[in-house]
């Protein structure tokens, strides 16, 4: 029993010495106040984002969760005004478009660095353009259309093309799928970037997955000139410090920004807006435009092949139950047709018209004369997006009540990924798309994206809008192809969303926008 | 005592290998394509197929078993297809955090379920007992996500006493980091101090209906004594076999209270990795997992044998 008391005393001393210790520790660390523990001294602005990014090369992946991060890195040769209108950003100048429509001729920028301390060589950006076409699922789309990329003397680049393609400079100007402006030795073929250098305002000092990924001010940045709109303009990194934080419970980012332990807080639930309100210090940022929930159809294989059956769905969907359902709060949710929101350039209500013609009647007509007989509409949704959860359970409810046998099928977001690729597995499933400033970069447009929309009348009504370089009479053909959208149905708008953020009283000079960035903002001490 | 250690090594390595073919076998069975999560909702079937040709998941399943097995042979756990590093590194950098709270809640729960246990059954049907049998009730059906929402509420967001979330800044302190989990740690320590609590109380009612105690009782000596002298030490097999088992489903099992807390620990990567189908993190991960699982429960074998001198092996 001696042995036995003797080892418990030493045992006991030994806890004692390491409680001691810890509490030491945790007290030490208690002296000082919370919100400075937590790495928000005034040049850091720490962000709470919806969860770890892929990767952060800004090239392969169309993520927004990498735009939003990387597009602090890197810079591609233009970018959208606060207008949504294109603007250069590493190019000194909008591109010179040639008559036929053919030949690109895009200046740069000169004393344009790296974050190596490496300038800006043409031989760069030949080298990014060409790594893009090979690269980015967006460059990709573009490739088979591209003649040459070459240098024209030092301070040039010459993007020729095999027939006229009006959207190429919106697509270079996209922060994801990104045309990004590298040194051409990080470029390793069609892989990823050998390493993470850029030429925007902030650099990469350390990447933690799962912990954070901290940005640092570029000191030998060369912001171009003008006054900031939007992602164009001077950018100007007052803050030194931008750390991401990924917090994937949308619970804990409005409770961190509540308690000061982030800046800012993205993509929260909107029912927390009135707690976000009431709270000092803490201003909700409400962005808009910010997306539109789809509910894209098999127009390839299966039923929904069928034209008619899909303006049967039309008809039995209320959009505006579904986007209360989805969203809970009208402040967050407009009941819009038209695929541009209004004040966007490419707003057009008219014809939009049959996004409100909500007529169980009319849908229980159209299933007869396309024959449905009953064959189980398979609807792939996620729980893991919620709100697209609860709009797929109204859709249910309403396509069974205009006659549609529905099997709504419930799976994790990974899961659904992979099934859509196969035409086969399913008739429609719930997704949505982020606010594009360009119509062409739409998804449902892409014949290779899942739902397959490739009519002859779409693809000679897209390739007319896609020739067309004059901004007035492309508006004209986006109405067209508008109009054919709601003629032949390949997807249902359910509407627009907008996205709930807050941000720290102290963060000054934000401008809310679909992929928030933190140039020309600043703390207040 | 050797021989049973090496014997208990060698079956070790049989479950490991079985862990291994389950886990590879559950995760590719189940549907999801890392690199469809990789490239974002806008990428084509093409691009898609182009990745996985790169990642090598469009090899045959039995070549990628083999391949896998390979590694594991060479005590290589393969590399992560997400997080662009080797998975053992992934889970080094998560280890301090997961080793840190795992010994923080089982402490909480230890320090919670053990007295009053033990006080539990030295006071049988009194107050105090029906009391603490209560709160044990209470503690086991509270979920440890309400626990933790409840704590960052009244005690980060309303006083800042605490941090809401995270593992603190880069450059801090072990004492900032400790801090960071200590609202965690409760959170995860109060439902487990239940169970320990119950077993406690079981184990020593049972001790303190033996002869011997009710001997010494005779014998005068302070029932303070008699209790955790005499009774405690034969009460301890069950308590130790319970917090070994507490500890090891604590270092997997705290995936809510992580992702609760925004932890970056072992739990947050395994549910990370799933999501994402990371799948050499997921079998790499559970592979360790099991492993410890293992190593804990031999550990609590052994530890009998320290407490119990009647256990020989």
């Amino acid at each position: 029993m001696t042995r036995f008391s003797r080892r418990l005393f030493n045992t006991a001393l030994g806890t004692t010495i390491a409680t001691g210790g810890l509490s030491t520790s945790i007290l030490g660390a208690w002296t000082t106040p919370a919100r400075a523990q937590s790495g928000t001294a005034a040049s850091v602005v720490t962000v709470a984002t919806i969860g770890e990014p892929p990767t952060l090369d800004p090239v392969g992946t169309t993520s927004d969760l990498v735009s939003i991060i990387t597009q602090h890195m890197f810079e591609t040769l233009f970018t959208f005004d606060g207008d949504w209108k294109l603007a250069p950003l590493v190019a000194s100048a909008l591109p010179q478009v040639s008559a036929d429509g053919k030949t690109y001729t895009i200046p740069l920028r000169g004393g344009v660095t790296f974050h190596d301390g490496s300038t800006v060589t043409v031989d760069d950006v030949v080298a990014s353009l060409d790594h893009w076409t090979k690269a980015s699922p967006r460059g990709k789309t573009v490739a088979p259309l591209v003649e040459s990329i070459a240098a024209k003397g030092a301070d040039s680049v010459v993007v020729a093309l095999k027939e006229p393609f009006a959207p190429l400079t919106a697509l270079l100007a996209m922060n994801n799928g990104a045309a990004a402006i590298v040194p051409k030795s990080v470029i390793d073929g069609p892989g990823a970037l050998k390493s993470l250098i850029g030429t925007g305002p902030y650099k990469l000092l350390e990447h933690k997955p799962d912990q954070y990924i901290r940005l640092v001010r570029h000191d030998g940045y060369a912001s171009p000139a003008g006054a900031p709109s939007g992602y164009a303009g001077s950018r100007k990194a007052t803050i030194g410090e931008v750390r991401f934080v990924p917090v994937p419970n949308a619970a804990t980012r409005v409770s961190g920004v509540l308690a000061g332990q982030y800046q800012f807080a993205d993509s929260l639930p909107a029912e927390t807006l009135p707690r976000i309100k009431d709270a000092a210090g803490v201003k909700p940022v409400i962005v808009k435009p910010f997306g539109f929930p789809l509910m894209i159809m098999n127009t390839k294989t299966g039923v929904m092949a069928n034209p008619k059956l899909r303006q049967a769905v039309l008809a039995a969907l209320d959009p505006g139950d579904m986007l209360l359902a989805g969203l809970g709060d009208p402040a967050f949710v407009a009941a819009e047709g038209s695929i541009y929101a209004p004040g966007t350039p490419y707003y057009d209500a008219a014809s939009a018209k049959p996004y409100a013609d909500h007529a169980p009647g009319k849908a229980a007509e159209l299933l007869k004369a396309a024959g449905y007989k009953g064959e189980p509409i398979r609807i792939m949704t996620s729980v893991q997006y919620e709100f697209l959860y609860k709009m797929s359970m109204v859709a249910q409810a309403q396509l069974e009540l205009a006659g549609f046998k529905v099997d709504l099928q419930v799976l994790d977001w990974a899961t659904l990924l992979q099934r859509r690729g196969d035409e086969k597995a399913w008739d429609a499933f719930f997704t949505y798309h982020t606010f594009v400033p360009e119509p062409s970069l739409i998804t449902v447009l892409n014949p290779s994206y899942p739902g397959w929309w490739d009519s002859p009348a779409k693809r000679e009504a897209l390739a007319a809008f896609n020739r067309e370089m004059d901004p007035a009479a492309r508006k004209t053909k986006w109405v067209a192809l508008q109009t054919l959208f709601y003629s032949e149905v390949p997807s249902v708008k359910v509407g627009e969303f907008y996205n709930l953020a807050a941000a720290s009283d102290k963060l000054t000079g934000y401008t809310p926008t679909p992929w928030p960035f933190f140039w020309n903002t600043s703390l207040k001490s | 005592m050797l021989v049973y250690i090496v014997r208990r090594f060698a079956g070790m390595m049989i479950v490991m290998l079985l862990v291994a073919m389950v886990v590879f076998v559950i995760a590719r069975v189940v549907p999801g394509d890392p690199a469809a999560v990789m490239l974002g909702s806008s990428a084509t079937p093409a691009d898609v197929a182009a990745l996985r040709g790169r990642l090598g998941l469009d090899e045959p399943l039995l070549t990628q078993f083999l391949l896998y097995l390979g590694q594991i042979l060479r005590f290589d756990l393969g590399e992560s297809i997400f997080l662009n590093r080797p998975v053992t590194q992934a889970l080094a950098e998560r280890s301090e955090l997961t080793a840190l709270l795992t010994a923080m809640s089982v402490g909480i729960a230890m320090l919670i379920g053990v007295p009053i246990g033990i006080l539990s059954a030295a006071k049988r049907g009194r107050l105090i007992d029906q009391t603490a049998l209560g709160l044990a009730m209470l503690a086991a059906s509270v979920p440890s996500f309400w626990i933790g929402l409840t704590l960052i509420k009244y005690l980060a967001v309303d006083h800042s006493w605490f941090p809401v979330a995270g593992y603190g800044p880069p450059d801090a302190s072990l004492g900032e980091r400790l801090r960071h989990l200590l609202l965690p740690a409760i959170a995860l320590g109060i439902p487990n101090s239940a169970l320990i609590l119950r077993f406690t109380r079981t184990s020593m009612l049972d001790v303190l209906s033996h002869d011997y105690v009710r001997t010494a009782r005779a014998k005068g000596l302070p029932p303070l004594v008699v209790v955790l002298k005499h009774a405690l030490r034969n009460a301890m097999i069950p308590i130790l076999t319970v917090i070994g088992l507490t500890t090891a489903v604590m270092i997997a099992g705290a995936i809510v209270t992580e992702t609760v807390f925004g932890l970056p620990g072992v739990g947050n990567l395994i549910v990370s990795a799933v999501l994402r189908r990371d799948y050499p993190v997921i079998q790499g991960a559970l592979l360790v997992v099991s492993a410890i699982y293992v190593l804990i429960n031999l550990t609590v074998d052994l530890l009998y044998a320290v407490v119990d001198p009647r256990v020989r092996y």
